[in-house]
């Protein structure tokens, strides 16, 4: 009963949205609006060198050429792409030098978020306790990086993107666009043009990263968009596992957040992507506000027998577009998309992976877990395909949706493109409700509805779960449970 | 657009192409470059069709003209054949059906091509009257350069059942798509298909069912087999609409491919907007097994045959939910033609 103690702790303890505060700073913004005047004046903010520069100039003219896509499955509002910043930054002299030197105000912020950004502040826990380096991004801006001397002794870059792009020129330039190119879709497009910051990770070949590495993004400022870029190398048999968090304020606008993430692997190597995204999702009541995350994440196992892993947790965000994909180019390489999509209140999620099989005997395995309850809809879309080369390529995918409530709606449509005879592809989906013998089980025993329905959902999502590494595992299980708050009755 | 439409106006512009959703594995538009010319009237005797003798009347299409209605006392077993009897030539046909509440009936429908790279294009609409029952069964014979579209439309009345079965071995382009509009209230569908693809024809095989009530049933279950270079399409899309509860809807689709060239594309949706419902489906594409095949060969059953066995163990599994007799031992016996095993 351990568990269901702490469940119905956790769903006590929790308000609706405790993220949603805003902070007061003072930042700087780009003008308002999108042109190349913008894409020149952020380049040129964070000192770009010239080919950086043109690289974003050909994005934003091929942008405008780009259509926005139409196909998945939410509806908002057409975006008014002038109507935004597309910069906002923190004030600050130079660039901080050491934590002393960051606004304490934003320190402040991330303290309240729970995130340990003093390396001392981790190291007095407990003894044995996980430690993981955090890349804070506020806004458009990567405010600080921890354990970045620890990690640089063993070869390990950490470090933002601007960083990178000055210290580590030759490998950003070697692998940046090479997995999600930049004209690849319309919003991975806009986010080539404008993106401003995000991280950047290199484990060099043989090296198992020694502690987790984690960015926190922190959308703050009004009517800004966030466009981060996330690049990570590892290189032959190296390993790292990465968790991904972000959180908003609550705001009656819609705010939009276009990134991408692109992971590269060499032979062997290994990488484990975890995200717990919990956006602001807009007003339960009214579907005002929110965030757009419309995200292009894509791993690209170049070497033989790499191994990719995504886990998400989709619990925020008005509307969800993402869809983290594996193109298994690797002999024997294999990928991995575990996904618990919680949508409620007004949320829309559209969201699912795409397995590529380039190579022989690639495998991949898809856990997808959607459940909807208010007026929300939840959507599934995936894509196995194999190659003619792809012999011996093996997929196994297994979509379930659970519904809470008349009004919400779930959707599972998956694509799948087999050509040739040496494959086995399986796939598998049920849609169900909440099981009202289970529920009356559980109330039975004591429990209240509110309390059984998060103890059978964290049941149901079980299996994804146990994917994220500890301290986010139980993280998501407190999100799942608050997303669902008010769900029933 | 659809093919008729396009081929009666002249503009292929409005052909489906890999543009449209719905089409992305069926393109036309990129298939059929100049317009074809209208299919000529055909007198003469036409062979007898694959249900020749289990009906005991028939209504009969010769190049998408009507040559024989079926009287009105019909009985409740009738055979519907769509005759393509003219090469490179193309033609449409449109034909509804009324089923009374409370009847039953068969319906035995062939596409027969009888010439080379015709155009073809049927539609279909059929009602279902109240508790009345329809065994739809289709069989489509297509030349490999034919191009073969098929549409119908089934409007179901509270507590009817109609259940179907599709087989077809392909042409260049193929398409057998059913719409079926699902009142729930007791009404019941059987939705089956089979697919044998070799050399490099191509078959589509596309339902949507719209569940608009409470208390539908619907199962659904198509196998298919391709070889060379040929390519099966199946896309099954279940819609429950709000307030259609305890729906319980089920669907199948399961493919074996038997060349490194061949080509298997699914797409089985589920699209829900009602919480109290049994909804699942599953899909698998594989090879034969290994091992089975080697069991066989060990019994001294040689590859060829073992393979050919497996296959149409396969696919008997859909064949066998055939209600009518008749029809199920002619369905049988086409598959097993089609594998190269005599019954």
């Amino acid at each position: 009963m351990a568990a269901v103690k702490q469940t119905i702790e956790t769903v006590a303890a929790l308000e609706k949205y405790e993220h949603g505060f805003t902070t007061d700073i003072e930042q700087e913004f780009a003008p308002k609006g999108l042109s190349e005047d913008i894409v020149r004046f952020i380049s040129a903010k964070k000192d770009e060198p010239q080919w950086m520069l043109d690289w974003r100039l050909d994005a934003y003219r091929r942008w405008l050429e780009l259509e926005e896509p139409t196909w998945a499955k939410v509806d908002f509002p057409k975006i008014d792409y002038q109507d935004s910043y597309y910069y906002a930054a923190p004030s600050t002299k130079a660039g901080p030098k050491s934590l002393d030197e960051v606004d304490p105000e934003i320190l402040a912020v991330y303290e309240k978020l729970g995130i340990p950004l003093k390396e001392q502040a981790v190291l007095a826990g407990v003894e044995g306790a996980p430690r993981y380096a955090v890349d804070a991004v506020f806004d458009s801006v990567s405010v600080v990086t921890t354990f970045k001397k620890e990690l640089a002794a063993v070869g390990v870059i950490f470090c933002s993107m601007s960083e990178a792009i000055r210290e580590h020129p030759e490998l950003v330039r070697q692998y940046l666009g090479s997995v999600v190119p930049t004209s690849d879709n319309y919003y991975a497009c806009l986010n080539s043009a404008v993106f401003s910051d995000g991280s950047f990770v290199y484990i060099p070949p043989g090296v198992r990263c020694p502690m987790e590495l984690s960015t926190y993004f922190r959308i703050n400022a009004k009517d800004s968009g966030q466009f981060e870029r996330t690049l990570i190398i590892a290189d032959k048999g190296a390993y790292c596992s990465y968790l991904e968090g972000c959180t908003a304020p609550m705001r009656d606008e819609n705010q939009l957040h276009a990134a991408v993430v692109e992971l590269v692997l060499l032979d062997d190597a290994e990488i484990k992507y975890s995200t717990v995204q919990n956006w602001y999702p807009g007003d339960p009541e009214t579907g005002k506000g929110g965030i757009y995350n419309f995200v292009t994440k894509r791993a690209d196992c170049r070497g033989d027998r790499s191994k990719v892993s995504w886990t998400q947790v989709e619990t925020g965000s008005a509307i969800t577009w993402k869809y983290p994909s594996c193109v298994l180019r690797g002999e024997g390489s294999s990928g991995e998309f575990y996904s618990i999509a919680v949508t409620n209140g007004h949320q829309q999620a559209d969201t699912g992976t795409k397995m590529i099989h380039l190579g022989a005997n690639t495998r991949s395995r898809i856990v997808a877990k959607g459940i909807s309850a208010g007026k929300s809809t939840s959507t599934y879309r995936g894509l196995v395909s194999a190659h003619p080369k792809a012999k011996g390529a093996r997929n196994f995918t297994q979509c379930d949706s659970l519904l809470i409530g008349k009004t919400c709606a779930a959707h599972t449509v998956p694509y799948i493109e087999a050509r040739n005879g040496h494959s086995v592809f399986e796939h598998e989906a049920t849609t169900t409700r909440l099981s009202d013998d289970q529920l009356f089980y559980c109330q039975q025993r004591g429990l209240s509805q509110e309390e059984a329905v998060a103890l059978l959902v964290n049941g149901f999502v079980k299996d994804v779960l146990q994917q994220l590494p500890m301290e986010f595992a139980v993280e998501a299980q407190k999100l799942v449970a608050i997303s669902l708050e008010g769900s029933v009755g | 657009m659809t093919l008729a439409s396009a081929l009666k106006t002249g503009d292929l512009t409005q052909l489906p192409s890999r543009r449209d959703e719905d089409w992305r594995w069926t393109d036309l538009r990129g298939l059929i470059r100049a317009v074809p010319p209208a299919s000529p009237p055909v007198d003469g005797e036409v062979a007898a069709g694959p249900f020749d003798g289990l009906a005991a009347d028939e209504i009969l299409f010769v190049n998408g003209r009507q040559r024989h209605a079926a009287a009105g006392d019909a009985g409740d077993v009738v055979a519907l054949r769509f005759v393509s009897a003219t090469e490179g030539a193309a033609h449409a046909a449109a034909y509804a059906i009324v089923v009374e509440p409370d009847t039953t009936l068969v319906l035995l429908e062939s596409h027969e091509g009888r010439a080379g790279g015709y155009f073809s294009d049927v539609t279909l609409d059929i009602a279902v009257g109240e508790g009345a029952r329809v065994e739809r069964i289709v069989l489509v014979d297509d030349h490999a350069e034919a191009i073969d579209v098929v549409t119908a439309e089934v409007d179901l009345a509270p507590g009817a059942t109609f259940n179907q079965t599709v087989l077809t071995t392909g042409a260049r382009r193929q398409r057998v798509e059913t719409r079926i509009n699902h009142p729930g209230a007791h009404a019941k569908v059987r939705l089956d298909g089979v697919y044998i693809l070799e050399n490099q024809r191509h078959a589509d095989q596309t339902t949507v069912v719209t569940h608009g009530g409470v208390d539908g049933i619907t199962s659904q279950l198509t196998k298919g087999v391709v070889d060379d270079q040929a390519r099966g399409v199946f896309q099954g899309r279940i819609v429950v609409q709000p307030g259609a509860d305890q729906t319980d809807a089920r669907m199948g689709h399961h493919a074996l491919i038997l060349s490194d060239k061949a080509e298997v594309d699914a797409k089985p949706e589920l699209l829900i907007f009602a919480d109290d419902v049994a909804c699942a489906h599953g899909n698998t594409i594989g090879a034969l097994d290994d091992q089975q095949i080697f069991y066989a060969r060990q019994r001294g059953i040689p590859e060829v045959e073992a393979k050919a066995m497996l296959t149409q163990a396969f696919l008997g599994e859909v064949v066998e939910r055939i209600e009518h007799d008749g029809a199920r031992e002619i369905a049988a016996a086409w598959v097993a033609a089609r594998l190269g095993r005599a019954e």
